[in-house]
């Protein structure tokens, strides 16, 4: 039988006041770490919708689908004709895979000299015969600025790296206090016997367990605030917080946190490790 | 059984404390190592119970030679070895809950382990101070409850180091009389003590520690 989960139970019952007060500071430092990287990724700028619609963007791009039955000296001759064309500033030959999986045949990508005249050219691109398709290709809308600024990334920068010491510095406290209470414990497993692969995971865990405890408090407080604030106005906050309206995003960012909190946790575990090697908890004094 | 020859240790200021020890101890049994302060019986011990990485010389503990032991086989023989160290402080838990601790430790489960955690207190005489907190205890009851904890889990070998300390006349002869308890069947002991030891009803073994080399009295 593994006594791991026994002794997790046993270590986690030895936490007392002061090391549950450390704790609990590791456990919310890890958690504005981890906000303050979420904001990264949530609070990011938007496409903005132009006023005639997606439909009075340039045309940038027209692809031109070719059937699969030409011969490649008649897309030569396609080539060429297009090429030569006023309208045309430049023309490449692609597989219709590259452009769209389940296509066959080849495809012309075609810039034309002037957007304005693109639609014509489009018109006329139709008319040749081995043209199965013509495809239009519109400018991307532009952006809204960045809800972050250069001051605001600088201080949350400033936060996430002052969160992440104070976590380290309250977890080398809470251990110290923790492990002080639990040193006859781990001095009679030592004194019998129990390998180092049995007591390491125990602190190691506990490290693990506070991390990803506040990437799940995280992820708890994305989800309300997508929910109370996003979601219902979800015009109003696409213009500063795209991420926090798209349900994909946030749940990509809360596991994403999850993550980074056990890894995080695992790290701060390993100080409570170092901790273990000191005299005070060998099995013969 | 335990077989100790040519046991050498120098300690890193280049003090000899152990010189070509020899000493052979049958199973069951029971020898008390007699030794002035600083002559070296806890280091012995703690060489017996594969804690200490030997020098030089051989040590077999129940046919195992503690010097070629790799680190997993030797955590494993720890495990078959019930010991009591020099000064032991208990766990600040109930004396039930001290030896329940260790045996769940070591895998048993609950029920089995409440039932070797009662035999081990019955034989050390504290079953009536089992709910006791251990950090209460009088300096015998502490000796008794480490000697419940080294031999709750049927050890093969019992090594106890120093259990006389700070202890008077009488105490001493309680701890004697509780090392004569739980020394039953094939249990082989080895009691490491400065002494006096008093008047003991059991057959034993006296072995001296002096100039770091063991001899019979």
């Amino acid at each position: 039988m593994s006594a791991v989960p026994f002794l997790f139970r046993e270590l986690l019952g030895t936490i007392r006041a002061r090391s549950a007060v450390a704790f609990l500071l590791t456990w919310l430092f890890l958690f504005v770490f981890l906000a303050c990287v979420s904001a990264f990724f949530l609070l990011v700028p938007t496409h903005v919708e132009p006023e005639g619609g997606v439909e009075s963007l340039p045309i940038v791009e027209i692809r031109a689908y070719l059937s699969p039955r030409l011969s490649s000296v008649t897309i030569d001759e396609l080539y060429l004709d297009i090429r030569e064309r006023s309208d045309v500033s430049s023309i490449q030959f692609r597989f219709a895979q590259e452009v769209r999986p389940q296509a066959t045949g080849g495809v012309f990508l075609i810039r034309p000299m002037a957007p304005e005249r693109a639609e014509d050219l489009g018109a006329i691109l139709e008319t040749i015969n081995g043209v199965t398709e013509i495809e239009e290709v519109r400018a991307e809308p532009d952006q809204t600025e960045s809800p972050l600024s250069g001051a605001i990334r600088i201080v949350l920068l400033v936060v996430l790296v002052a969160a992440i010491v104070l976590a380290f510095l309250f977890a080398r406290r809470g251990y110290r206090e923790l492990l002080r209470s639990f040193a006859g414990e781990i001095r009679t497993m030592r004194l019998s016997g129990v390998p180092e692969r049995v007591i390491v995971p125990l602190i190691v865990g506990l490290g693990a367990l506070i991390g990803m405890l506040a990437g799940t408090l995280l992820l708890v407080v994305l989800f309300l605030l997508h929910y109370t604030l996003a979601a219902p106005q979800a015009a109003a906050t696409a213009t500063w917080a795209a991420g926090l309206a798209s349900v994909g995003r946030v749940l990509g960012v809360s596991f994403g946190n999850i993550f980074l909190g056990l890894v995080l946790g695992g790290l701060i575990g390993l100080l409570g490790v170092g901790i273990l090697g000191q005299r005070e908890f060998e099995a013969l004094p | 059984m335990i077989q100790v020859s040519e046991l050498h240790f120098v300690t890193e200021d280049g003090i000899k404390v152990l010189e070509d020890v020899h000493l052979h101890v049958e199973q069951g049994e029971l020898v008390y190592l007699l030794g002035p302060a600083s002559s070296g019986k806890s280091l012995f011990l703690g060489l017996l119970g594969a804690h200490v990485p030997p020098q030089r010389g051989q040590i077999l503990v129940h046919g195992r030679n503690v010097v070629r032991l790799s680190s997993p086989k030797r955590l494993e023989l720890r495990r078959r070895i019930g010991f009591l160290p020099q000064g032991f402080v208990p766990m600040a838990r109930t004396v039930h809950e001290n030896v329940l601790f260790k045996l769940r430790t070591l895998g048993n489960y609950r029920e089995q382990a409440e039932e070797k955690a009662i035999l081990a207190l019955e034989a050390t005489g504290l079953i009536r101070q089992q709910g006791v907190s251990a950090t209460e205890l009088s300096n015998l009851d502490r000796i008794r409850l480490g000697l419940a904890l080294a031999i709750c889990d049927a050890p093969w070998l019992l090594l106890v180091d120093e259990p006389l300390e700070g202890l008077d006349a009488s105490e001493a002869a309680e701890v004697c009389a509780a090392i004569d308890r739980v020394h039953t069947g094939h249990l082989t002991v080895v009691v490491a003590t400065r002494g006096p030891l008093p008047s003991l009803t059991r057959e034993h073994r006296t072995v001296s520690l002096l100039d770091g080399r063991v001899s019979d009295e």
